[in-house]
């Protein structure tokens, strides 16, 4: 049993020391973290963004309150406000001797290399457009706004924040909208129908994106040590002739194997202990881990990841194939498998791929151990699927698996 | 003293192929002694070594080890069995004592680890990382290992190859302490000197095949009483040396090295004197000595140990 | 010369011969797109399924036409509201809407937390208009959008391409040195070259040719793949493609050299190299956009060679727009490096290794 114990001890003490490990382990993981929350976590947080945007009123006549109220409600909002929040929109208006056409093509060059997210124009006339349309609605009419006298949005179309600023932008005026109407006398506020808002299955506004993030972080640093740190270490240890070593005394290769399988728990507790703490402490997530399920799910991850390494190991020559081997399949196995993107509108194909990977089952499985969200698979499926692969691996290894480089 | 034998191999055979890296070679070892194979690189001392140290099949052959006959050898045996082999490394990130460490908890009884390294004069490097250490250090630690278990039996597979001669000599400090204390030991080199220095029993490979056996004294015994004059000369054809063969017993010229084997030393002084002198040529550096190991291998196959 | 192509040939077959390297110069690209573009390609394009229960007994028929126009891609009539909880749990539709003829109830599930946010915009947007074709009225301000830009920049995938190219233009050129020539001194085949007359100079111009030309060949079948397979549009300027191609694999060459020097030891060039590519990878606004970052990000990225390679190939492939000072700029500060820290490289070859 020490001999185990020793061997276990070693794999963890050697992870640790090499810097290498260390980093794609433990580091990169929390790193990946934490910037994934920092950037996906505040979108629809207040005060969480702030976006460029220009601005020009060219309906500048003192009768002209309808673009005088939009340009006072957007100049509110570009106010930081009293605990010095950034504003939600920081507004770039002509300066003072600044002709409107220099200010616009200057403003929109801007938006076109993405230094503003939005340009709103309001044209001369526009207030006239706007009162000219107050009356009753028939079917016929409704006749769209000519070039002249709509409110301009420019905006660039694939740039993220440029879509956002939009959809915001957009919403704000149909506030507006309807605060015209109702000031008009046209929209009764008691008639409004309400939009209301139910979350199901969880009482309140449901999970926040690290409570989302961190079970699936968790699982792709489990399936990292598994995917190169298993073959890494047999690859490496057998070529450099370390382990013959070993199999010159009366240690065997299950003892050997047991060793190394508790070591890399061990690996993984400290992996996940990492990640939770920051998580939880650092980051607010209130995802709890503490259900003999989701041990259970963290357990079965771990074995399965295991056993992938092991069948790397197993048709591999050398330590460098090993490697590529690995390189390869990092990827496809984590983007195609549901952890950080959904998989839902995938052509059939790549769906395959999704069906195929274990890590699809292991995240949903997890996700719902931990009370994120229900497994699209069944109970059967998200146990099975790895188990399989397990015996797979044992399978192609008991058989294949080379100990020692030449005999 | 009765000797008792710790292991026996008969008609050991390996091919592969075309190739009889060990063709029927059969020896025996006692304890407290060293036991030698030597031979060229190529000859089949590691394969043979490595098929006793249960790493390796044999195609056919008897092995008895600790009275026990075995077609391979199995746990409880290697639990008496001290093993250094050819070619090894361990993990470049353990430190010197958790290597021992490591290795002391395979077998049931073992030493301390800092009992070891003092053993092979390592205690300062108990905390150095294996990647930090030297080429010797690294080889010490590994004889360290192969110790832990106070073996009965003990392979040592080329133990001092790419060591500086301080290295060297460390280590056969520790060979012959380990013999003065009862452990048997099979050894392989290809340095002569080794040879001579630490051996009881050496027995001679080439090609696969055991060519002779006994101790260094008694090997180089074969060669008669024999004394070695080399010189160096310049140019010589063998025409030019042909008339020193009638006055001693072999003549070989080996790229400007002759060296002439004789058994009336002060006979073949005279001639060679006589034969420099009739050709005006100068006898340099020039040594006269006991016949050696080396000059076994050369007078057995016509080529020398180490290629 | 004449050593400059020996050296050349010699090269040349080492990395035809190292299929690993081709391998991953060549494919590595590829997978990404291939991965990406599958998962990410339609990021722009309506893809909610909205779950729909109409309570009321059928007097006043709910608006439809207000739910096909307010972004949603596809309306879903469910029986009741127990099926619509069970349909929105199980993501068959992506957020639910119970019309009892009082309110609007709007279902999402808790755990799209990626999505909900644009969902819950969408549902602003039908109630909105929900209320206004209730009383009868239209809205009042005229509003028009206008996209400002190339048509190639209209799509998200579009743009992350080219940081694709421009992250496999950085691993080649930083692992020529960190990885490729390192491994060539921490091996000791430098040695044998070096005790020749062989000008180290010979040898990086022969390195960074081989480098070169491979870089190339994968940039142009990564663009290809993409255009192929995902019908993306481009419109590249093959002159200023060319000049950054070069360039950066030149700079990020010099950057490589940074990293031997610093890292004593060659064998460990090559994970930092390793490490830094990744972390460049995340910050550079290459797997999501930069514009999502906290400022302090954003300002961060702006010292990473990899964000002005991204942004510099968005430009020349037409994907997104760029002043040319700030392009020529770009270039002018890759060739400097690489100018700089060749000399700099040859000095490394041929410094004595301290084993």
């Amino acid at each position: 049993m020490i001999d185990i114990l020793h061997v276990a001890k070693n794999h963890l003490l050697i992870a640790l020391r090499e810097r290498v490990t260390l980093f794609w382990f433990l580091i990169f993981p929390v790193f990946l973290l934490v910037l994934l929350t920092l950037v996906f976590g505040q979108i629809g947080q207040e005060g969480a963004i702030s976006f460029e945007i220009s601005f020009v009123n060219l309906d500048r006549e003192p009768s002209a309150w309808v673009s005088g109220m939009i340009e006072s409600v957007f100049d509110e909002l570009g106010t930081p406000d009293a605990e010095g929040k950034e504003p939600l929109f920081r507004i770039h208006k002509p300066e003072a001797r600044q002709s409107d056409e220099a200010f616009l093509e200057l403003e929109t060059l801007a938006l076109r290399r993405g230094r503003r997210a939005a340009v709103i124009v309001i044209p001369e006339g526009f207030t006239g457009e706007v009162q000219g349309r107050f009356v009753p609605i028939d079917e016929s009419e409704g006749a769209p706004a000519s070039d002249q006298t709509a409110l301009l949005i420019y905006h660039s179309e694939g740039n993220a924040a440029s879509g956002m600023a939009v959809e915001i932008i957009d919403q704000i005026l149909a506030g507006i909208d309807r605060e015209i109407l109702v000031q008009g006398g046209q929209f009764d506020p008691a008639a409004a129908i309400p939009g209301v808002t139910t979350w199901i299955g969880s009482e309140e506004g449901g999970a926040t994106y690290v409570d989302f993030l961190l079970p699936g972080i968790i699982l792709m640093g489990l399936f990292t040590n598994g995917l190169f740190g298993v073959p890494g270490s047999i690859l490496f240890s057998r070529d450099q002739r370390v382990l013959r070593r070993y199999w010159v005394t009366p240690l065997t290769v299950p003892r050997f194997l047991a060793g190394m399988a508790i070591g890399h728990v061990a690996l993984s507790l400290l992996q996940f202990a990492i990640l939770y703490v920051i998580g939880r402490f650092a980051l607010g997530a209130t995802v709890s881990f503490a259900s003999l399920a989701a041990v259970l799910f963290l357990l079965l991850a771990t074995a399965t990841f295991m056993a992938f390494g092991f069948l790397i190991a197993s048709v591999s020559k050398t330590a460098n194939t090993g490697m590529a081997i690995a390189n390869i399949l990092n990827m496809p196995m984590m983007f195609l498998s549901g952890l950080f993107f959904p998989i839902a509108g995938l052509p059939a194909f790549i769906r395959a791929i999704v069906y195929v990977n274990p890590v699809s089952y292991l995240a949903a499985g997890l996700r719902a151990a931990v009370g994120i969200e229900a497994s699209p698979f069944s109970l059967w499926l998200v146990v099975g699927i790895p188990l399989a692969w397990i015996a797979l691996a044992a399978g192609v290894a008991a058989r294949r698996l080379r100990w020692d480089v030449s005999r | 003293m009765a000797e008792s034998i710790l292991m026996r191999v008969t008609d050991l055979v390996k091919h592969y192929g075309d190739v009889h890296a060990v063709d029927g070679i059969s020896f025996s070892v006692a304890d407290a002694a060293v036991f030698t194979l030597l031979g060229p690189n190529g000859a089949g001392k590691t394969t043979a070594l490595e098929i006793l140290e249960g790493i390796r099949d044999p195609d056919s052959g008897e092995i008895e080890v600790f009275g026990e006959r075995l077609r391979r050898v199995d746990r409880k045996t290697k639990e008496r069995l001290g093993v250094l082999l050819q070619e090894g490394n361990f993990e470049p990130y353990l430190k010197a004592r958790e290597v021992i460490a490591l290795f002391a908890s395979f077998f049931e009884n073992s030493r301390s680890p800092a009992e070891m390294l003092e053993r092979v004069s390592l205690t300062e490097k108990a905390n150095t990382y294996v990647k930090n250490l030297s080429g010797g250090q690294k080889q010490r630690l590994a004889i360290a290992a192969a110790l832990v278990n106070d073996p009965d039996l003990v392979f040592l597979d080329e133990p001092t190859t790419g060591l500086d001669p301080q290295a060297r000599r460390n280590v056969w400090a520790v060979v012959s302490d380990l013999k003065r204390t009862g452990v048997a030991i099979i050894l392989t080199t290809h340095y002569m000197e080794e040879a001579e220095a630490l051996s009881d029993h050496v027995c001679i490979m080439d090609h696969g095949k055991l060519i002779a056996e006994g101790s260094p004294r008694e090997l180089t015994a074969r060669l008669g009483q024999e004394t070695i004059i080399e010189f160096a000369i310049g140019d010589a054809s063998d025409e030019d040396l042909h008339p020193l063969s009638d006055c001693c017993k072999a003549v070989r010229a080996d790229g400007g090295l002759v060296s002439v084997e004789t058994t009336d030393l002060v006979a073949t002084m005279r001639s060679l004197l006589d034969w420099s002198k009739a050709r005006d040529t100068s006898l340099d550096n020039m040594t006269v000595r006991q016949p050696n190991l080396e000059d076994v291998f050369l007078s057995l196959t016509g080529r020398r140990l180490r290629e | 010369m004449k050593i400059y192509l020996a050296l050349l040939r010699s090269e040349t077959a080492i990395m035809i011969r190292d299929k690993l390297t081709i391998f991953f110069t060549f494919l590595f690209p590829i997978i990404f797109i291939f991965i990406f573009g599958f998962l990410m390609g339609d990021i722009d394009q309506p893809t909610a399924r909205l779950g729909f229960v109409d309570e009321t007994s059928a007097s006043a028929p709910f608006p439809i036409d207000i739910l096909e126009a307010s972004g949603v891609a596809e309306v879903v009539d469910v029986a009741d509201r127990q099926a619509l909880e069970t349909s929105v749990r199980d993501r068959n539709a992506d957020f639910g809407l119970i019309w009892d003829g009082r309110a609007l109830e709007f279902l999402y599930n808790p755990s799209a937390v990626q999505e909900n946010y644009a969902y819950q915009q969408i549902a602003a947007g039908i109630t909105d208009a929900f209320n206004l074709r209730a009383q009868n009225l239209k809205a009042i301000l005229p509003i028009e959008k206008v996209h400002v830009g190339t048509e190639a920049s209209t799509r998200w995938f579009n743009q992350m391409v080219p940081g694709i190219i421009a992250f496999s233009i950085l691993s080649s050129g930083l692992f020529a040195v960190s990885g490729h020539l390192t491994a060539m001194k921490q091996r000791r085949t430098l040695d044998r070259l070096l005790v020749t007359p062989m000008p180290p100079v010979s040898l990086l111009a022969a390195v960074a040719t081989v480098r070169l030309v491979i870089v190339y060949a994968s940039t142009l079948i990564t663009l290809l793949a993409s255009i192929a397979i995902f019908d993306l549009a481009f419109s590249i300027d093959w002159f200023e493609y060319t000049i950054l191609v070069v360039s950066s694999t030149l700079g990020m060459m010099g950057l490589g050299t940074i990293i031997a020097l610093v890292v004593r030891r060659p064998s460990s060039a090559g994970n930092v190299a390793n490490v830094l590519a990744m972390v460049m990878m995340f910050l550079s606004g290459i797997y999501f956009p930069i514009e999502l970052m906290p400022r302090f990000l954003r300002d961060f990225s702006l010292v990473l060679p990899l964000r002005h390679l991204a942004d510099g190939m968005r430009y020349v492939t037409g994907v997104s727009d760029m002043s040319p000072l700030h392009f020529w700029m770009i270039i002018l500060v890759l060739l400097a490096a690489a100018l700089v820290l060749f000399p700099v490289l040859a000095r490394y070859v041929v410094r004595p290794e301290r084993s």
